[in-house]
């Protein structure tokens, strides 16, 4: 074999990975969690009305949104609004587009047997599985200490653990675990953590800055697409329920219908998806001072109103 | 003391050129720091927290070796078992092999639920993770004696017992130490992924890390979770020239 | 009896054994090695058996060890207390490379439970039998393909065999060292009397060491010929360049050469 062909063989591998890196004609929405009501409005959104042509990507534990949105792998992500200010402190240019959730559904859940009263009570005796490098975790630590409880990895989905063991907490999301764990026979007391303050807007579509500067027209047609798709979700959410049943299987048909409702007063805003400057300054001075970041970046460079 | 460094020498350059390489793509900017950090900054956290990193090294290490020398003993004691006759071994080989395919990731959950948060759980994960090569090698070995040898021991009555231990398992000997080698390796692996579920060590320091978008410190910790397989390696080695120098050609030369 | 005197002066008795072999059959699974093969062995004779490849030599000295059991026929030791007493020579040296050449030579001893001291002791002398005893503390590794061929030797001879089995044990040595150890096996069978049964594919070998010297045929039916060997009973290399043993030779070969 002659040396350029040889060269040429060694290239292709290459080149056909990098081909797959870059453009590619379809706009992909990766998701950070599996496909359940709490993307509802994403997947009843009517891209094509808006000449987009999207794929939505379903996530799991642990997907790296906030990762793909930078590296370019993703043109738009789901993460959660104190995410995009570690990122952004990293050097990664992530810029807000639509938070779907008002209000934060983040919460600990408990046995309701245990009669607890409030999150300092959780954090008095027991376990708790928590993520313990979000920055909420940090701010438990620093409001209740952590010196009467046992903290554990989040269990990221897999309830086992908390139906095993009654002195058990874990970090949930009120629009998901809680449900679950009732349909399983175990009553819970769910605390949101935005009862101590810290209400991060949740469920957030973001984009990287520089996509915003390339293809401005092409986000703003996202986000009105995203828009409408929510509207039309709080309204009528049978349809997307069945799409993302269909995905996901494992939460039944009748829980997506029941969530779908119980989620609509976090969601419900004026218009769908908006943020202002002093949520994301109030959030950034929270960080600032857990020590989650060196300083409180501008809001206007959070976020951008489309 | 100098021979030695010597030899790790032409290992040590790809790595130099590498980390240099690495340093300059992240500051020319042809790699994003927050994909991956520039070998500077792992380094600087290295420094920074190093009280964190080598407390949450010292948790991984315990873990993993007191894993490592389970399946070690488990691992020789169920391959002796396995080799004693063909009966046995299909009767229960194929359960061994369970022992390579289940998936960690997927029993974890339960480990958690048996063994509970803590250092058992992470014991338990290396230890699963890393059985099946000692036992497949020790049984390859046990089970390829030379067959003059077994005829010369028949020949003067030798008891079963007296032939495993005074021949087959000497001759097995090179092989046993190929399974531990691997094993060594995957310990280690297993006591970071039973970290991610049961907390604490490197393993937990990665996983939070992670959450804080803290690549640098990521790669510190993985860095050192590699470190520590390199050692146990080592450690094999040491072991293996010990036992094979007078007499194992992969010790000679 | 045959009383002896070992290198350091132990005194030793062997007596050989005698065989009896009647039709003895084997095969492996569709193949017949053995067919029907009748022999006699006498107390302390040194026998060769030659053959073309696949007579069931090696099989029949397997069978004589008790390592193999005949499918038909049978085969009477007597005296018949001789399990531990027979020795095996195998091709290769099939020494245990983990262990020193003292400890090799011992290994028998060790496997019948004899104490430390009496078996390192008498280690001792058969490696000074076959003119080992510089190189006791070695490893296999560390010897030539002759010398671990003596220590398989001096192995052998560690529990005072009153049969000696060996399978071709010089065909993969150079000529010399191959020469050197027929004298030597031939001196140590003079001084013990023990019974040798030698298979080879030589047919100068068996002619220069054997007393009796059987052609098998080629497919294991029986023997071919049955030849006493007239040559002295001192035989040195002068031997091999001596009429007598061309004449004995040729008789070998005529037979060898009718069984293809």
């Amino acid at each position: 074999m002659n040396l350029p062909r040889r060269t040429f063989l060694k290239i292709l591998p290459a080149a056909g990975l990098l081909a797959a890196c870059g453009k590619s004609s379809k706009i992909r929405l990766a998701l950070n969690w599996k496909p359940d009501p709490e993307f509802g409005g994403f997947y009843g959104a009517d891209y094509a009305k808006h000449g987009l042509d999207v794929e939505i990507l379903p996530g799991g534990s642990g997907t790296p949104t906030v990762q793909m949105i930078g590296a370019g792998s993703a043109e738009f992500g789901i993460i959660q609004a104190d995410e995009l200010l570690l990122a952004r402190a990293q050097g990664n240019d992530v810029v807000a587009l639509f938070a779907a959730f008002q209000s934060s559904p983040l919460a600990i859940m408990a046995h309701a047997s245990r009669r607890l009263e409030s999150i300092g009570d959780v954090l008095k005796s027991g376990t708790l599985a928590i993520e313990s490098g979000l920055p909420y975790a940090r701010l438990l630590k620093k409001k209740f200490g952590f010196d009467h409880v046992k903290v554990v990895p989040s269990p990221g989905g897999d309830l086992s653990a908390f139906l095993n063991d009654q002195n058990f907490a874990q970090q949930c999301f009120v629009t998901d675990e809680p449900l679950q764990a009732k349909h399983k026979g175990v009553d819970v007391k769910v605390f949101p953590v935005s009862d101590i303050g810290y209400n991060p807007y949740t469920t957030v579509m973001a984009t990287s800055g520089d996509l915003l500067r390339k293809n401005p027209d092409m986000v703003k047609n996202m986000v009105a697409a995203v828009r409408e798709g929510w509207r039309e979700y709080l309204d009528n959410p049978s349809s997307a329920n069945e799409k993302m049943h269909a995905i996901n299987p494992s939460m039944e048909a009748a829980s997506y219908a029941e969530i779908a409702g119980a989620q609509k007063v976090l969601i419900e805003a004026n218009p769908l998806g908006k943020m202002t400057t002093e949520r994301w300054d109030t959030l950034a001075a929270e960080l600032k001072e857990l020590g989650d970041i060196p300083q409180a970046p501008p809001a206007d460079q959070c976020f951008r109103d489309l | 003391m100098w021979k030695t460094l010597q030899k790790a020498v032409p290992a040590a350059i790809p790595f130099l050129i590498v980390t240099l390489a690495m340093e300059w793509l992240v500051r020319a900017g042809w790699i994003k720091a927050f994909l991956v950090p520039p070998p500077s900054a792992v380094f600087e956290t290295m420094v920074r927290d190093w009280r964190e990193l080598f407390a949450a090294l010292a948790r991984t290490s315990s873990a993993a070796l007191i894993g490592f020398a389970l399946s070690a003993l488990g691992g020789i004691a169920i391959a002796v078992f396995l080799s004693s006759s063909r009966a046995i071994q299909q009767a229960f080989y194929p359960y061994a092999v369970f022992f390579q395919t289940v998936p960690i990731i997927a029993i974890a959950p339960l480990l958690v639920i048996w063994f509970g948060y803590g250092m058992r759980t992470v014991v338990a994960s290396a230890f699963i993770v890393s059985i099946f090569p000692v036992i497949a090698n020790t049984l390859t070995g046990l089970l390829s004696t030379d067959p003059a040898l077994r005829d010369l021991f028949r020949l003067y009555g030798a008891s079963p017992s007296a032939t495993l231990w005074k021949l087959r398992f000497p001759a097995a000997l090179p092989q046993i130490l190929t399974g531990l080698r691997i094993a060594g390796g995957l310990a280690v692996i297993g006591a970071i992924v039973g970290e991610f579920i049961g907390g604490q060590g490197l393993g937990s320091v990665v996983d939070v890390a992670r959450t804080q978008q803290r690549t640098d410190k990521v790669f510190a910790a993985v860095l050192l979770a590699s470190l520590l397989g390199l050692a146990l390696f080592g450690f094999i080695n040491i072991l293996s020239h010990v036992a094979l120098r007078r007499w194992h050609a992969s010790e000679q030369n | 009896m045959t009383e002896a005197k070992t290198a350091s002066g132990l005194s030793i008795e062997t007596s050989g054994v005698a065989l009896r072999l009647q039709r003895v059959r084997r095969a492996f699974d569709d193949l017949v090695v053995i067919s029907d093969l009748t022999l006699n062995v006498d107390a302390g004779e040194f026998l060769a058996i030659l053959g073309p490849s696949g007579c069931g030599k090696s099989t029949l000295l397997r069978i004589i060890a008790g390592l193999v059991t005949p499918d038909g026929g049978t085969l009477n030791i007597t005296p018949t207390d001789t399990k531990f007493q027979t020795a095996y020579v195998f091709q290769d040296a099939h020494l245990l490379p983990w262990r020193t050449v003292l400890e090799n030579a011992a290994l028998p001893l060790e496997l019948m439970g004899v104490e430390r001291a009496e078996r390192i002791a008498r280690a001792n002398d058969t490696l000074a039998e076959v003119g080992l005893s510089e190189a006791k503390s070695r490893y296999p590794a560390q010897l030539s393909g002759g010398m671990r061929m003596r220590v398989s030797l001096a192995r052998a001879l560690v529990t005072q065999p009153r049969l000696l089995l060996l399978d071709e044990p010089f065909a993969a040595l150079d000529e010399i060292t191959r020469f050197r150890l027929d004298v030597r096996l031939r001196d140590l069978w003079i001084e013990r009397g023990m019974t040798v049964i030698f298979v080879t594919h030589s047919i100068t070998e068996a002619a220069f060491l054997a007393d009796r010297a059987i052609v098998l045929t080629r497919k294991g039916g029986g023997v071919k010929l049955d030849r006493r060997l007239d040559l002295p009973r001192i035989r040195n290399n002068e031997l091999r360049v001596s009429p007598q043993l061309a004449h004995e030779m040729q008789a070998l070969l005529a037979a060898m050469e009718e069984e293809g």
